[in-house]
């Protein structure tokens, strides 16, 4: 048996990751179903193809670790955050972390550390190099990741960002996820290149460009930077190349992609990639595979019976949150 | 009679005291520190303080304002510059999609102690990139708060406010008093409270109502009137977000006449929304219509000197206005 630890993970680890990636995948698709199925209002945005990228980097920051999210970061969310609350924020009950004021999917939990995040994309990047500026300032050992999809990378706020990062040796790692789809918008129409690692390139940042949905690729590269940064040594981008299964959110029928396109990704499935590895060397069993989807269905049952059992927030709660010394103007409508 | 120092020098020793008095206070803006700010606003506060509590940045104000937004989510209470108001619009996301918007999409989760100072104004010669007044940009973002004072004391008083205050606020100074109005400013703490407006002159006749460089030509207008016979009450609304409605009706509703004086274009401006809350709320006492002077429906401030002079709303021009309405 593997005692000593390969890739820096612990075999324990290792079957941790895999079962924080499949709760990762298993949250998600039972929520697209209960999206068409009229459970909750609004949209659904979902994540399935491209786990690794968020669930991986994520796993064993420190709590003080700050994550500034684009909308897709789930998988954040899934390694740092209850599923309950997850759940409730989807379907912006009273019992939400956010009151039900934002818009499913914008996955915030301060507990946790990740800001729930504004839509405007690349925003967050910003923000997350003002938390590192923090830890800087204050000479603390913690880092920022930064997310942001390759469509958000062509804003110029996210150069603003990876520029001032660089130039100061921020403790932040940015993590590209191109998905090759912004929206509807394909990759080759936003950055005249292969990899968005060059993004880094003119900022003096090392950038890298790596496999997106090989999960030990993304650990390795992500731990790499990470470390790195929390040493001081300052930031690094890491484009990660992977694909969005599904539409953009669950209303796009994404039927601009060529289906061999999706077929070829679908094949590249990092978790069952990731399964296979461990099964392979003995890590993992089917019946521990059996046992991890029992309980995690167990888990995302409890998730949505908590927020579905609750209501909606009174209607004066529109008014509160504005200031935090005094509430909005109350409406002197009829 | 106590110290009487600068517009400016009140800023400048308000950021002085507050960094010394709290750590978390850090400045980030394009040639703060090593230059000590174009008007000099930050002098000598780097070689005070460091380089990473006076941070140079670079030319970007989206990073300038949104770093200091993730600062303040980590507890630090940065105080961001903007150059030039008419710079503030590459922050603009920032200001409003993220600092405005924080507390709200957070459930009161997070809070963003975020002080924005934007150096603004006119009757400056510094022509159409230099001069512009876009606080009513910001008036329109619940969530904000906005703030101009018209004299050294509340520059102090009301920066110190801001910087404690547990929300993100914006904090106009205007150029055109940096280095012409002089007052007492006491040399200790104090706030001057972010909301209440202020009324500096009482009078019957009419309410003027302003803020930063058009409140000290309403007050020299106001003088003058006086010897014509004419009585003003001055308000200083110091507060355009949240707007101190009271003192404002409470005053029409005694002098039954209102006049309103913006540097910024007119249409849509922060006096479009004081003229209708005195309609709305205080119609009955009104003697004459609310009337506004502003300055002109152009991308301002034009530049040729002349130019700028028959944009701004200047005394000549509030003493007319004020009597005509007089005469109403």
């Amino acid at each position: 048996m593997e005692t000593q630890s390969e890739f820096g993970l612990s075999p324990k680890e290792k079957k941790e990751l895999y079962y924080l990636l499949l709760k990762c995948r298993m949250f998600d698709e039972r929520f697209r179903k209960l999206f068409r199925a009229g459970r909750f209002a609004g949209t659904y945005f979902s994540a399935v193809g491209q786990e690794a990228t968020s669930v991986v980097p994520t796993y064993k920051l420190l709590p003080q670790d700050f994550i500034g999210p684009a909308h897709r970061e789930l998988g954040c969310n899934i390694v740092r955050s209850p599923l309950k609350v997850i759940a409730a924020q989807i379907y912006a009950r009273a019992n939400s972390p956010d009151k039900g004021l934002s818009h499913p999917c914008h996955y915030g939990y301060k507990p946790s550390n990740i800001i729930t995040p504004a839509s405007t994309v690349a925003g967050q990047t910003v923000l997350a190099v003002g938390v590192a500026l923090a830890y800087k300032i204050r000479k603390e050992p913690y880092v920022a990741l930064a997310f942001v999809g390759e469509g958000g990378t062509a804003m110029g706020p996210w150069y603003e960002a990876i520029n001032f990062a660089a130039v100061h040796k921020l403790p932040i790692v940015f993590i590209v996820q191109n998905n090759l789809w912004g929206e509807s918008v394909p990759a080759r129409l936003v950055g005249a290149f292969e990899d968005f690692s060059h993004r880094a390139d003119g900022v003096g940042m090392p950038g890298v460009s790596i496999d997106g949905n090989n999960v030990l690729e993304v650990w390795q590269t992500a731990a790499s930077a990470i470390s790195c940064a929390r040493r001081g040594e300052g930031p690094t981008l890491i484009e990660m190349k992977t694909y969005r299964w599904y539409g953009h959110s669950e209303i796009d029928p994404a039927d601009y992609r060529p289906k061999e396109e999706v077929e070829y990704w679908k094949k590249r499935d990092p978790i069952a990639a990731y399964e296979k590895y461990l099964m392979d060397n003995k890590k993992l069993t089917l019946e521990d595979k059996k046992k991890f989807e029992e309980q995690i269905d167990k888990e995302i049952d409890e998730a949505v019976e908590y927020a579905e059992a609750a209501d909606y927030g009174p209607a004066e709660w529109v008014l509160g949150d504005v200031y935090a010394d005094f509430k909005a103007g109350a409406p002197d409508r009829p | 009679m106590g110290r009487v120092i600068t517009y400016i020098d009140a800023i400048t020793e308000a950021l002085d005291q507050e960094m010394a008095r709290d750590e978390r206070v850090f400045l980030i803006g394009e040639d703060i520190g090593l230059y000590g700010g174009v008007f000099k606003a930050t002098k000598g506060l780097q070689k005070k303080y460091g380089e990473y509590r006076v941070i140079d940045s670079p030319i970007s104000e989206n990073l300038i304002v949104g770093s200091g937004v993730g600062a303040a989510l980590a507890g630090m209470r940065p105080v961001p510059e903007i150059q030039f108001a008419d710079f503030v619009s590459p922050a603009m996301d920032q200001i409003i999609q993220q600092a405005a918007k924080i507390r709200y999409r957070t459930g009161g989760a997070w809070s963003v102690p975020l002080v924005v100072r934007i150096c603004c104004g006119g009757d400056v010669g510094g022509g159409l990139y230099h001069s512009q007044m876009n606080e009513a940009w910001f008036v329109h973002c619940p969530g904000l708060k906005v703030v101009m004072p018209s004299n050294p004391y509340d520059a102090k008083g009301l920066l110190l406010a801001a910087i404690r205050d547990p929300d993100p606020v914006l904090y106009f100074e205007h150029k055109r008093l940096y280095r012409s109005l002089k007052a007492e400013v006491p040399e200790g703490d104090y706030t001057v409270p972010i909301g209440p407006a202020e009324v500096k002159k009482t009078g019957k006749d009419m309410t003027i109502a302003a803020y930063a460089l058009m409140l000290v030509w309403a007050m020299e207008a106001a003088e003058k009137l006086e010897k014509e016979g004419i009585s003003c009450e001055v308000i200083d609304m110091k507060t355009l977000l949240p707007i101190d409605k009271q003192t404002i009706l409470e005053s029409v509703k005694k002098t039954g006449k209102a006049l309103l004086l913006q540097e910024a274009p007119k249409t849509a401006g922060v006096m479009a929304e004081i003229s209708a809350i005195i309609t709305e709320e205080v119609f009955d006492y009104l003697d004459a219509p609310v009337m506004r002077l502003a300055g002109l429906d152009v991308p301002p401030i034009p530049f040729a000197p002349p130019y700028e002079k028959f944009y701004l709303p200047t005394v000549d021009r509030i003493l007319k206005k004020a009597r005509q309405l007089k005469a109403y």
